[in-house]
This record gives C-alpha cells, structure tokens and sequence, in this order.
C-alpha cells in the first residue's frame, strides 16, 4: 500500500495549488486589495460547497463508525452550539477585508469559472464511488502546510486585515490534518485491486485540476477585455461585425463592450455596470456571462 | 418592406469560375461554358450598393479565385465604403503582396485562404498544380499587412491522416480561425466520391485530434463537425433556405447558395435585369423553399425539421432526382441506404482522382 501513499503524495507536490501563480503571489505579499477581496469573495463559494460534497459523501456509506467520523466535517463548516463554523469564520475574514457580509453570502457575485469549478467538484463527488470521493478529498494532506504559509504571510504583508479574521486559517491548521490522516488511512484500507489504485490517483488528480481552476477564475477577474482588431463595430444598428459572424446586442451588451478598452478588468467593468444598473440584482452574474460569451464568440481577447 | 422579408446579411459574390487549382473535390457547376462573367464592374458595384439597403453585413468576394478579376481593388473600394465588412476568399495566387496590399488600403477586412495539405508534394498534388509554396508566402503576405488569416482546409480520405500537421500550419500561419471543412458531395466532387470519402474510423481519430487541438491551441477558433455522410440527421443547409445568405453567380443569377443552380427546374432571377431585392424577395426560385410549407414526410410532422430545415435540396436532387425529398443524409430518409451503401464501399481502398481543369471547356471534364 506503500505505492499508492507514494503515488498520492507525490501527485499533490506536482500538482496541488501551492503551485498556482495566485497563490505563489498571495503568500509573497503581492497580492492587491482588490485582488485579496476578489479572492475571499470568491473562494467563500466553495466553502459552502464543502458541507454538501460531505453530506454527499455520508451517503455513500454503510458503515455508522465511517458516518459518525465524517459528519464531523458538516460541522466543522457549519458550527454548532459549542463552536464557530468555519462558514462563520470565512465570513468574518470577508469583513476583515472589507467585503459587504450579505453580499458575500449571498452568492450571487461569484465569478463563473470559480463557480463552474466548485460546482464540478460536489458532481464529482456525487457521480463517483465513496472511494474515489475520500480520494479526492486528500487535498487535505497538503492543506495544513498551506494554511501555516498562509498565516505567517498575512501577518507579514497583509496588515490592513486584522489578526482576527484569520480565525478559520488558524482553525483549519488543525482540522485539515486530522481530516487528512482520516481519509489517507480509508483509502489506504479500501484501496484493494489496481484498478482501486488507479480510481483514487484519477479521483485526486480531478481535485487538483478543481482548486487550479478555481483560482484561475479568480484570476479572470483581474483580465482586461479588449475588442479584437478584426472587429468592426455598427454603433446604429448594435452590431459587432466578425470575420465569421455578426452579433446583434441590446443597448446593455453594447455598453460592456465599449468598456472592453484593454485597459479595465473584468472586475472594474462589473463594478460600473452595477453603479449604472444597481436596480438589477444579477448584474454582476450578466456582466461576467456576457464577457464569457463574447470571448467564445471570437469578439474578445483579455489582456 | 413585409413583414415576411428575410434580412439577408451575407451576399457571397462569386466574381469567377476562372481558377487556377484543379481540386478534384470543386464544388463548382459542371457546366462551367454556361457561366461567361457578364457582370461588369459597375455590375457588381451596383449589386453592393443594393445589398448594403437590403442589411447585408458581410460581404464574400470568392470564385472560382478572384483575383483572376482586374478590378478586384475596384469591388473592394466601393464595398468598403459601404461599410460592408469584406472578407477575400483566395487561393493566394495570381494575387501577389502589391496587390493585396492595396486591396488591405481600400479597406479589405479579412481573408480566407484555402490550403490543401500540410505538405508540398501532398498539397500540390490535391490542387493538381504547383502552389503549396506560394499560399504559405501569401499568408506571410497577410499577416504582415495585419489583416485576419482565417485558414480553409477541405478534408477528406486523403489527408484526414495529417490532421495534426495541418492544425499546427494554421497555427504557425498566424490563423486566427481554421475551417475545417468536410468536402460536400456537389458539382465535381460527387464524381470523385469514392476517392474522396472518408472512413469512420478517420473520422473518430480526426474528432480526437480536434479535442486535443482546441486545448492545444487555445487562441485559434478550430471548426469542424462530422460530415452528413456520418450523422444520422442533415446539415442545417445554409440555416434554412434563403433566410439570410444570397449568392451571386458571375453572369448575375441571384441564388439561395452556392450549388442552387443545379436545381434545373426552379426560376433564378439575374440582375442588372432585375433589381437584387426582387431576386432576393420575389423570383420564384428563391421561394420555393422558404419556410415549412414544400416539405412532405418524413420532414412535415418531424420534430427536428426547425433544426435541420430538412437537409440540403441540392444533395437531395442530385441523389434522388426529386428536389422535394428529404436529404438522403438524413436516417428517416428513404434514400438513405445509398448514403449507407457510399459509406461501406469507403472501406474499400480507393480509386484516384479526376482533376477538373477550369480552363478547358468541358469544365475538366474526362
């Protein structure tokens, strides 16, 4: 069973998120407040899709021993009388940074590519075998470390959020290895044929992809959209003109487009079509799809 | 106007049939001694002018090879200030870098340049004369004036094996879209079938080459789609009989698509006799098909027929002899075990070409 411990180790330092850039740049310190925000906001999605991936999970099992060990976790996210979630906790890092706490909770701002990856993640988990749902869970494994690089580097560079809003950081330090150790030992125990083996590394491997993606969502926020050159615009008619097609728009499509100069980022561009339309709750969420179809349409690139 | 009319936004002007390649798979008339260019440059200035009213957006300048034509940068200037986004659909060659890059001055937005293979001796050999050498310059030629390179490959048994290759060509040319197009069975092409059709299992390989090559090359639009002869239901022809494209033969006969004209019994319009908006509007060809009425079953009480508009009338015609048919691409065809038969013979290995010769007045014809 050594190998597949192996195996899974050193897939995590190949490929866990330690290694996105966003990362990197968040524990050298360089990370903007407005990227620190974007990324808080964001990633609050996913902590509310953790809950329901273990609830999912308890399902799965036969076993009551296996089922009272894990409904630990749904707690440990949605707090009970004697502790504080960490939802609650994420929440007060969000107003730690400065973020509006019904927005956050709200979910409605969350960036599409971060939304597709933390939704990605619950299907996996509820398309996949208990096994390879444990397995994908052991990001866990590389968690704890994190968390510790996580901390020293807010401390350190990022002293405009106070120390107490770092209280899920700090609580996960803990949690996450002994959550870790939990699920290495269940699948180094149920892990039995090769082709068990080969289930968990994938499972793994999927997750890794997951939390990449998540943060290269988080990025995109930051992109500058800019109309490609080969376009023409029929300001009269709403028209962007392609190569390959024309694309009629509403009076709203063609005001995001005139702010795609390469210069504003997706985040400013949704900012303002918000102060201009502030009465549409989905503003945000139609601004971010419209940019994505734009892309896909050939009329953008970002910057 | 009624409420009926069908905006058209693209008019394809096909300016000539005069080329200097021989692909064996044109899609061209056969008849080519029928199509004397009769439209003069004032001819087609007009057209533009009429198109531009009607709400065309896009405008196609194509052939046969365009740049056979002496007043291309004529065509391009008056189209461009028209405010038609013009798009050249080349060869790359007669045209040489002065040419075009006069034609980019007057306003010419994009290009589409047709390559064969992505090999010389492969490519020169399909186009059945030498010119793999000069489009790969020409593209050179296009990128370096900046305009958009839009890469136009016809695939079929014969080089579907180097997928690959021919994707990171487009690539290294600087496409910012590739055309992946399947060859359709028309004009010419129907001749060389059995050379030219592919098997499944080509197809399914090239399917993957594709999936893998859109991660690969992010930045450059990859199309293609399994052709007819491999889905169980037709291609949405066109999107639907003269919905939104008109196509202008060079001597002025004003049709729903390109291969129309193959459809003997139906009455086409030309201009300068008629104004462009009564070919488009009111010839009776032009009409035959719009809309849902002409179909009969399997394509009346069919819940895909919104979709599919019931095939291609041109394939159906040239299959079945009858123009109201359903298009025998289609399963719920009841011609469609030839399309079957086409199908289990490409397992066989196949018989070479027959090139067409666009100077000869038998059209190439053997």
């Amino acid at each position: 069973m050594k190998n597949l411990e192996n195996s899974l180790k050193s897939l995590l330092e190949e490929r866990y998120h330690h290694k996105h850039p966003f990362n990197i740049r968040m524990h050298k310190g360089t990370l903007t407040k407005e990227e620190m925000k974007t990324w808080v906001r964001n990633r609050y999605y996913y902590q509310t899709r953790i809950p329901k991936k273990d609830s999912s999970i308890l399902t799965k099992s036969d076993d009551p021993d296996f089922r009272r060990d894990w409904v630990r976790r749904v707690r440990d996210h949605d707090g009970d009388e004697k502790n504080t979630g960490g939802l609650e906790l994420w929440l007060r890092l969000g107003d730690g940074v400065g973020l509006n706490r019904a927005e956050v909770s709200s979910l409605t701002n969350v960036l599409p590519g971060v939304r597709r990856a933390c939704d990605a993640y619950v299907e996996f988990v509820n398309g996949h075998s208990l096994l390879e749902s444990v397995a994908a869970s052991l990001t866990e494994l590389s968690a704890g470390p994190l968390m510790g690089q996580r901390i020293t580097a807010f401390e350190n560079y990022y002293t405009w959020i106070e120390p107490s809003a770092l209280d899920y950081f700090r609580s996960r330090t803990s949690q996450a290895p002994r959550d870790a150790q939990e699920g290495l030992e269940f699948v180094l125990g149920n892990a039995k044929t090769d082709k068990d083996h080969v289930a968990c590394v994938a499972a793994l491997t999927r997750k890794c992809e997951i939390l990449w993606e998540l943060l290269d969502g988080v990025e995109w926020a930051q992109s500058r959209p800019k109309i490609v050159d080969r376009a023409r615009m029929r300001k009269n008619e709403s028209m962007i003109v392609l190569p390959e097609r024309a694309i009629e728009l509403n009076s709203t499509g063609m005001e995001i487009l005139e702010s795609c100069n390469g210069e504003a980022t997706v985040n400013k561009i949704a900012e303002v079509m918000r102060n201009r339309h502030n009465t549409i709750e989905t503003v945000f969420t139609d601004t971010y799809e419209f940019l994505e179809k734009m892309k896909s349409a050939g009329a953008l690139e970002y910057i | 106007m009624n409420e009926n009319f069908h905006r058209p936004y693209n008019l394809i002007a096909e300016l000539t049939y005069r080329c200097p390649l021989k692909c064996p798979y044109c899609s061209n008339p056969l008849d080519l001694t029928n199509y004397t260019e009769t439209l003069t440059t004032e001819d087609w200035c007009s057209a533009f002018e009429q198109a531009a009213k009607l709400g065309v957006v896009h405008l196609g300048l194509t052939g046969g090879e365009p740049s056979t034509r002496s007043d291309l940068e004529v065509l391009v200037k008056h189209a461009s200030e028209l405010q038609l986004y013009t798009h050249l659909v080349t060869a790359g060659m007669p045209i040489d870098a002065k040419r075009l890059a006069v034609l980019a001055k007057y306003g010419l937005c994009s290009v589409q340049l047709s390559v064969q293979d992505s090999t010389p001796e492969m490519s020169d050999t399909i186009a059945g004369t030498k010119s793999f050498d000069r489009k790969r310059v020409f593209a050179e030629e296009v990128r370096a004036l900046d305009l958009p390179l839009v890469l136009n490959v016809v695939l079929h048994r014969q080089n579907l094996e180097n997928l690959p290759e021919i994707i990171s060509m487009a690539s290294y040319y600087g496409a910012h879209r590739l055309e992946l197009a399947n060859t359709q069975y028309h004009g010419w092409a129907l001749k060389n079938r059995a050379a030219l059709l592919p098997t499944l299992d080509q197809l399914k390989n090239a399917s993957r080459v594709v999936q893998d090559s859109r991660l690969l090359y992010p930045e450059m639009e990859i199309l293609f789609v399994l052709p007819d002869y491999y889905s169980e239901r037709p291609k949405p022809c066109m999107g639907g009989w003269a919905q939104n494209t008109m196509v202008i033969t060079p001597n002025g006969r004003v049709l729903p698509c390109h291969n129309a004209g193959t459809l003997t019994e139906l009455e086409f319009w030309r201009i300068p006799e008629n104004s462009l908006e009564d070919c488009w509007t009111i010839s009776p060809g032009m009409n035959t098909f719009r809309g849902y009425e002409w179909m009969k079953d399997p394509c009346r009480s069919c819940e895909y027929r919104e979709r599919d508009f019931g095939g291609c009338r041109c394939q159906a015609f040239a299959l079945t002899g009858d123009m109201n048919a359903t298009d025998p691409a289609c399963s719920l065809s009841p011609h469609h075990p030839e399309i079957e038969k086409a199908r289990d013979e490409s397992i066989q290995s196949a018989p070479s070409f027959v090139y067409r010769d666009s100077a000869k007045k038998t059209g190439g014809q053997i």
